[in-house]
């Protein structure tokens, strides 16, 4: 039993050193999509108006020029396109301006990648799928191994017989309960 | 130790691999494009039910992209103020906001979604707030269907 011990002990202590990184990656992106319903964990995004001369519903080719001057744009436009009759979108790399051209209000809905965020976030949802599968498939087997080693490092009243038997219940019947109370 | 160096070193080469395959300008989502022709969004949107059922491809510009989940686009048509949805299993692809503008090539089957009255009534009014106009639900008293292409897969080229 004490060489079965010794085994878990330095299973836990060299892959535990390995999975924090990946475990903060996670955790912390977790917390973020967990909130989903509540705010974009990928994108910071902004809404504003402003107002300009407008410029009529003609067609698109002469009124698309003149859009384009009243907006007076630093940034490099990507595209344009003609949603209604009233309305000229401008696609930039982090912007979209819809123009009304009967009222000239311009709306502006900006976004940009959170910082670090999205990147926590990308390796977590696997968006980058092949390359990063087999990392987290890795690192899912090292929390199995973890979790399982976790069980045997300590002996006593403090150990498995005693309060951690306890709290390995209470962390086991917590999801069983979920899933047969509150889900059913 | 050893084991942990040689798994860390194994992670930074396939990260490094990673980031060099997202390097690229055109970027590929799902499984891609491979049907021989595409079809245009005024012909689709022209005679919708011709194709119901079909495997097809459609390019456009990138006009809209679902801001939740990324789960649709809205792919311009070749004729002003039309467009074509695309949409994705939630999840298995996602497009991100930066594409609206670029010049995408989808392709899925193109389904057709018959509604009815209520949800017709229901789809309306979701339009017509969307669109800032007031909305009656005794004008709608014919039930509309809901053309779009369950995608599989899209290129996208950045503009």
């Amino acid at each position: 039993m004490t060489k079965f011990r010794k085994i878990c002990r330095t299973l836990h202590r060299e892959f535990g050193f390995l999975a924090v990184g990946l475990t903060l990656v996670y955790a912390i992106s977790g917390i973020a999509i967990n909130h989903a319903h509540h705010w974009d964990a990928n994108y910071a995004r902004t809404v504003s108006e402003s107002q300009m001369a407008p410029v009529g519903t003609g067609p698109t080719e002469e009124i698309r020029d003149q859009v384009l001057a009243r907006l007076d744009l630093t940034e490099p436009v990507k595209n344009t396109w003609r949603a209604d009759t009233n309305t000229l979108q401008v696609f930039l790399a982090g912007a979209r301006y819809d123009v009304d051209l009967v009222t000239g209000k311009v709306v502006r809905q900006g976004f940009s990648k959170r910082p670090l965020l999205y990147d926590l976030n990308f390796m977590h949802l696997n968006s980058g799928k092949a390359p990063w599968t087999g990392i987290a498939d890795v690192y899912a087997s090292l929390l199995i191994v973890l979790a399982l080693t976790g069980i045997f490092l300590v002996r006593g009243r403090k150990g498995l017989a005693g309060r951690g038997g306890v709290m390995l219940a209470v962390g086991v019947l917590l999801p069983v309960i979920y899933a047969v109370v509150v889900r059913a | 130790m050893r084991l942990s160096t040689v798994l860390t070193t194994m992670m930074m080469v396939l990260l490094v691999a990673g980031a060099a395959l997202a390097g690229a300008g055109e970027t590929v989502y799902g499984k891609g494009v491979s049907a021989p022709d595409t079809v245009l969004v005024s012909a689709l949107l022209a005679h919708p039910d011709d194709y119901v059922g079909q495997t097809i491809r459609v390019k456009g510009t990138a006009v809209g992209v679902c801001a939740h989940r990324g789960c649709w686009i809205n792919v311009a048509s070749d004729v002003e103020g039309d467009v074509v949805r695309v949409k994705v299993k939630d999840g298995e692809i996602v497009f991100p906001p930066e594409i609206v503008g670029d010049t995408v090539v989808a392709e899925g089957v193109w389904t057709a979604n018959k509604l009815d009255l209520e949800t017709t009534k229901k789809v309306c009014a979701n339009e017509a707030k969307n669109a800032g106009e007031e909305f009656d639900p005794e004008s709608v008293t014919a039930c509309k269907t809901l053309y779009q292409l369950s995608g599989t897969g899209a290129v996208v080229v950045k503009n």
